[in-house]
């Protein structure tokens, strides 16, 4: 209270405070007192505490927080489900009442919020509610997942697929994944293409593909998957549909005045390797410009290759090893400068490849055998009498992995149908090709259905089938189809058994796809793909590139993987004391002693970092690109991890950037820009929330590194957390956090709920959600706890028949 | 490509599942009952649009240029003679020119100290928005909503394609551009909405097989086509099951998937009739990729849009020819000098005969275009007479980099609403954005009152 200002005054202070109420001393052993309504207000009831310390600005009038508890009954707090909800998130997380307003001493609050939960999850089991969805379809990485699964061949989802909506974090939530018939038509397309590249393709017209190096490759270290001794580069694995002849394009980059770039080493030459053998060397012709015939490109002969998946690699041969010295020390990030690659003297800047095209085929000669062929026919016919037996045998394989269940007596006739379209129009293969479109163009393999009992009355619940739960399943564990243990179990109908579930997941847990938790999940929920989005600011920041940003998202996956393999407590997420570091990561946290691309568990050598907050991805996909953002890294965290995320700021609000950034010419750290802004006591309310918890982390700066200065002065990363809490440092605003634990934990939960179901967590899976959650508990917090909570829930077992709102309809 | 986020990637590769579909110019008998109303009727043939941006401005922009009338001609009204004008290759299409001359792209000019001199990367994103684009390397880009896209909003939706983005250059010279501007602003000319910057297709084989379909060559399109037919009448049938076996959640959403596989069919179908009937329009082999020659590039992509228009696949382009800074040279244009090099001429006479040359030369490429659509019919008229071609750059004199007297041509009848054979010189100062407000509502957007930095209207002649 010593810092209230007036407008905490007005805020409802003075409304809340009825009289002069003497705040509660409400000890360990204080009971609610269940609708007692007295004078003495040293125990109040549930309902007085609400009037008193929250209607005072969530009223009908003042409706802040567009929030309004008048008509709330905490007697009854199942009649208004959503509203006590979203009461109890603030105060389990002890954000409300806010800083600065006069609370119930003690833990009134804290006993308010658990007698409000204890009673709708005693009302809950009177009526429990499993929710519902539609079905969901494949999105991108689930398709390719799939596709890899049924044909071991790896393609780029993207290159079909329109890119996922999101809903609450996730790529996979069913009511916003919208059809439409462009969506059906790529679908379509993609199945054709498919086909063709699994079965090869002896027609194939020459066309070209191109992959290109994000500008923020560094080129100075050899790209992953090219051979050894050569340096940047573009390596990837190209599927060539057909033996033939292919040409290699090679695109470099230039200067923005059109000369080569790269200029300052003599002589380069560029390798194009296919699965590492070399099948051209070029000469790099430095005095190449854009205005010449043929630009800053180069070729290679035509080159035959035979069909199949291959590494295809373009890189430049390593001309000297070792640490480079030149008049400038060259910086980590081989193009941040574009000027100095033309011609400097003292300064090396190596060359960089921007496209490789892959054109062909020409000439073909036929289509080899390749690993997916190999898959494919595994029967070969020698007579025309055997080719339908071998099809059937081989589309009846293929036809229950692709939909995940055995084929019906209807499925398998209509594909054959389609084997002998195809077969009349080009023969055996050509029919096999055909069936496997079909197959890839069904909604039964690009929808996952889920059978309903017969006649099922519109709010009832029901178990879903085994087979369908074999999907979700592996859908949520691996991100991808169910392997053919879990489908024989499923069509045995002995996976819903609770020991065979159980066993099942803990089975799937120590299989390596495993890792899809981490990769799809967690990478989601924790926003790695904002990494991408920042670019930190090449002249502050030269020795930052691609592949380091991509280390630190390893970095966060691998941890979060390692947590689930090992299943370790999920409070490892704030305190872990190791992290996964390979060379050029450890170099960056100024960790000793980690040599080599590989990562591997590395013990922090002092309390700097700890846990996730001590991850560069975290660190620096909530950062602009020339300073820190205290604001973003706040409101991370109230998002990401306790489940509160901060309203969006009123309009006609100045930005950072607006403020002034410097006194006198003295210039300002992004603090004191920050209190600048802050003096607006519109943003306060808010801003004092996010921005002492991101001020904690000012020690690390825009890429995740540790600095005690910032513009040359001491950074001062202290502040006041929302309940009075001084932090100052990572550590401190981690075990600050860990002093109420409930929301950490409910919010994973509720995200990792969320990703399973492929649907919004809404206020009636939270009694679930605390389930769960005081399971864990029992087992000291084990990440397996919360997966087989999770997969245990009515929620992930059960459906509500019910006519759910489609996205799409309007 | 880094900037490709959220719907814009959405977009284009929705665009790649074309897969088999040639759509063919609207009927009403194609439309399925309720689907698109009776508003349709109104603007059942809006007219095409084509929006090309030239990069670097012209020699016409320069003021000794402007006396020697290098790109706008000294007569305004009907009798302008074209001699000394880049624009001569279109002396022979005069009847279907509008010149307006003399407009500004103000909102491409650097609005403080630290834009100077960014005028390169800064101008392609002004161009269809005239709006001032916010200065940032990060994803917070921010321009304006573009023309092409403010007519495929509202006139693009009953094609299957809405609109469709090329280019000649190649696009995102990595690592950033400069003077703290991301690559999008130099790279997209259209933008979905201010934060919306579209992505950009080089290669005609790319565009030709999300317009046309995969395929090689045309029986290959043809039997993918019969294949995908046969799928979705086997689809059909499976949805009929499932009905019976999914539950109350789903059934609205089958019901969708239901509508969508017939809205499919019904296009292949209506292909289909087209082949038997022997009226297909002829598509010709697909492009096997990007030519080494600008010229030849020019000509597929020109193919490109003048076949997408014939069979109705998209009506809105927008097609950007060069991008900034470009060093290329075209030696067929009489001069070696390239392009970037030769726009900062120096104020020399001879350096701007020679820059000149170029722009001349660009023009040049459109006849071949204008010849492709007058020989698509369309009932008693042709596709040039239903089109509007728009063809300026928001770069004035490039020397200076300024943005003063900008060229500016339109081309095509716009159905009826463009007069033709017409030089209109504006009022000093006078806002690229009023021409352009002008063009807006000759393409039907008749309720719109302002565009980017409009002040007024732009007179345009009169409606014919």
């Amino acid at each position: 209270m010593k810092t209230l200002t007036g407008i905490f005054v007005t805020l409802g202070v003075l409304l809340a405070a009825t009289g002069d109420a003497t705040v509660p001393n409400g000890g360990t052993d204080f009971t609610p007192q269940f609708g007692v309504s007295s004078d003495n207000d040293a125990i109040l009831s549930d309902n007085d505490l609400v009037q008193q310390y929250c209607v005072g600005c969530h009223n009908d009038r003042r409706l802040r927080g567009n929030m309004s508890l008048e008509g709330f009954n905490a007697e009854r707090p199942e009649d208004n489900g959503a509203l006590a909800e979203a009461m109890i998130v603030k105060l389990r997380a002890g954000m409300m009442p806010p800083p600065g307003v006069r609370r119930p001493s003690g833990d009134a609050l804290q006993v308010l919020a658990a007698s409000l939960e204890e009673r709708i999850d005693v009302a809950a089991v009177r009526d429990p509610n499993p929710g519902g969805r539609t079905f969901q379809r494949l999105n991108q990485i689930e398709y390719e997942r799939s596709i890899e699964n049924l044909l071991g061949l790896d393609i780029d989802g993207g290159q079909f697929l329109p890119l996922d909506t999101k809903s609450a974090n996730f790529d996979n939530i069913a009511d916003v994944q919208l059809l439409s018939p462009t969506l059906l038509d790529a679908y379509l397309n993609a199945a054709a293409v498919v086909s063709r590249l699994a079965v090869g393709d002896r027609d194939a017209a020459a066309s070209s593909s191109t992959y290109t190096n994000s500008g923020y490759t560094t080129q100075w270290d050899r790209a992953e998957g090219a051979p050894y001794g050569t340096r940047g580069g573009i390596s990837v694995t190209h599927n060539f549909v057909a033996d033939g002849e292919y040409e290699f394009r090679l695109a470099l980059e230039h200067t923005t005045t059109g000369e080569y770039y790269g200029g300052t080493i003599p002589r380069e030459q560029l390798e194009v390797s296919i699965d590492g053998e070399r099948v051209a060397l070029v000469d790099v012709d430095t005095w190449m410009n854009v205005a010449d015939p043929n630009g800053v490109n180069m070729r290679t002969e035509p080159v035959f290759v035979r069909a199949g998946p291959r590494r295809v690699t373009a890189a430049f041969l390593k001309q000297h090893e070792g640490p480079m010295e030149d008049l400038l020390s060259p910086h980590d990030w081989s193009l941040a400068d574009r000027q100095i690659g033309v011609r400097g003297y003292g300064v090396t800047s190596p060359a960089h490849l921007k496209d490789l095209v892959v054109a062909g085929p020409t000439n073909v000669t036929g289509v080899s055998h390749t690993p997916t062929r190999e898959r494919i026919f595994t029967c070969r016919p020698t007579a025309a009498s055997e080719e339908r037996t071998c099809a059937e045998s081989i589309i009846n394989r293929l036809g229950s992995q692709a939909f995940r269940r055995p084929l019906t007596d209807d499925d398998l006739p209509a594909l054959m149908d389609f084997y002998e379209y195809g077969s009349d129009e080009g023969g055996f293969e050509i029919g096999v090709r055909t069936a496997l479109e079909a197959l890839l163009a069904s909604p039964d393999f690009v929808f996952r259905f889920e059978e309903a009992p017969e006649g099922v009355e519109i709010g009832t619940n029901y178990e879903i089938s085994d087979v369908d739960l074999a999907s979700r399943l592996s859908f949520f564990l691996w991100g991808g189809p169910p392997d053919s243990e879990l489908v024989a179990l499923a069509s045995q109908g002995e996976l819903s058994d609770e020991a065979v579930l159980e066993g099942q997941v803990r089975r799937m847990l120590a299989d390596p796809r495993s890792e899809a938790l981490a990769t799809r999940f967690a990478a989601q929920w924790l926003r790695l793909d904002d990494l991408d989005q920042v670019h930190p600011d090449r002249l502050l920041f030269p020795d930052f590139h691609q592949q380091l940003s991509d280390a630190m998202r390893s970095e966060t996956e691998l941890f979060f993987s390692n947590l689930v393999r090992e299943d370790l407590s999920f409070f490892d997420l704030y305190t872990a004391d190791y992290t996964f570091l390979n060379e050029r990561l450890a170099r960056h946290y100024g960790v000793q002693g980690v040599r080599g691309e590989g990562f591997r568990k590395v013990q922090y050598p002092d309390e700097r970092r700890r846990g996730l907050f001590g991850h560069g991805s975290i660190l620096t996909l909530t950062s602009h690109a020339g300073r820190t953002s205290p604001v973003l890294r706040g409101k991370w965290v109230m998002e990401v991890m306790l489940g509160t995320p901060p309203p969006p700021p009123p309009p006609n609000v100045p930005d950072l950037d607006e403020t002034a950034t410097s006194v006198e010419g003295r210039a300002l750290t992004t603090r004191e820009r920050m209190e600048v802004h802050r003096s607006n006591p519109s943003c306060n309310s808010c801003h004092r929330f996010m921005d002492p918890i991101g001020l904690a982390l000012e020690t690390y700066d825009v890429i995740g590194q540790w600095r005690l200065r910032e513009n040359g002065i001491p950074v001062d990363s202290q502040g006041e957390l929302y309940d009075g809490t001084i932090i100052s440092s990572p550590v401190e605003l981690q075990s600050a956090l860990l002093k109420r634990p409930i929301p950490l934990v409910r919010t994973f939960t509720q995200n990792l709920m969320a990703y399973a179901l492929g649907r919004r967590v809404e206020f009636y899976d939270q009694t679930a959600i605390r389930s769960i959650v005081r399971e864990a508990e029992k087992n000291d917090y084990q990440m397996s706890a919360f997966i087989l909570g999770v997969v245990k829930s009515d929620a992930f077992r059960m459906q509500r028949a019910g006519a759910v709102a489609d996205a799409a309809s309007d | 490509m880094e900037f490709i986020t959220g719907r814009h990637l959405e977009r284009r590769t929705f665009l790649k599942g074309m897969g088999a579909t040639v759509a063919l110019p609207f009927l009403d008998a194609m439309v399925p009952a309720g689907r698109l109303g009776a508003s349709m009727a109104r603007r059942a043939d809006p007219t095409r649009l084509v929006a090309i941006e030239m990069v670097h401005g012209a020699a016409g922009s320069n003021e000794w240029g402007a006396t020697q009338n290098l790109w706008a001609p000294a007569a305004v009204g009907h009798d302008f003679d074209l001699t000394p004008s880049a624009l001569l290759p279109l002396d022979p299409w005069r009847e279907y020119l509008t010149i307006i001359s003399n407009t500004d792209v103000r909102m491409a000019e650097p609005f403080s100290a630290k834009e100077i001199g960014g005028d390169h990367f800064r101008s392609s994103a002004v161009f269809l928005t005239q709006s001032h684009p916010k200065q940032t390397e990060g994803s917070d880009v921010y321009a304006g909503t573009s023309l092409d896209q403010i007519h495929a909003h509202r006139f693009g939706q009953d094609t299957p394609i809405p609109s469709m983005q090329l280019c000649i250059e190649n696009i995102n010279q990595s690592g950033g551009c400069a003077y703290g501007y991301t690559c999008v602003y130099t790279d997209s000319i259209s933008w979905a909405s201010p934060s919306e910057p579209l992505p950009v297709i080089r290669d005609p084989r790319v565009a030709f097989e999300q317009l046309f379909g995969v395929g090689g060559t045309k029986a290959e399109r043809e039997f993918r086509r019969r294949t995908s037919g046969s799928i979705l009448d086997w689809v059909t049938g499976r949805i009929a099951q499932l009905e019976r076996e999914l539950g109350p959640n789903d059934r609205e959403r089958l019901d969708r998937y239901l509508q969508d596989v017939r809205e499919l069919e019904r296009r292949i179908q209506t292909v289909e009739a087209r082949n038997l009937s022997g009226q297909e329009r002829e598509l010709p082999e697909a492009p096997a990729g990007v030519p080494d020659l600008f010229e030849e590039h020019m000509k597929l992509m020109w193919d490109v849009q003048a076949l997408a228009f014939a069979s109705d696949v998209t009506r809105v382009f927008s097609f950007k020819m060069s991008r900034d800074s470009s060093a290329r040279v075209f030696p067929e244009s009489g001069t070696d000098r390239p392009f970037h090099p030769a726009s900062h001429h120096g104020g020399r006479e001879s350096a701007i005969q020679d820059f000149h040359l170029i722009n001349r030369y660009h023009v040049s490429m459109l006849p071949y275009f204008l010849e492709k659509l007058k020989g698509i019919q369309e009932g008693d008229t042709h596709m040039l007479d239903k089109t509007m071609i728009i063809y300026g750059s928001p770069m004035g004199d490039p020397n200076l980099h300024n943005h003063r007297r900008n060229p500016l041509v339109v081309l095509g009848g716009a159905n009826g609403r463009l007069e033709g054979n017409l030089h209109l010189k504006a009022p000093d100062g006078t806002p690229m954005s009023n021409a352009m407000l002008g063009l807006l509502h000759r393409l039907g957007h008749d309720d719109m009152t302002s565009f980017g930095d409009s002040t007024s209207e732009l007179g345009l002649g009169r409606k014919v």
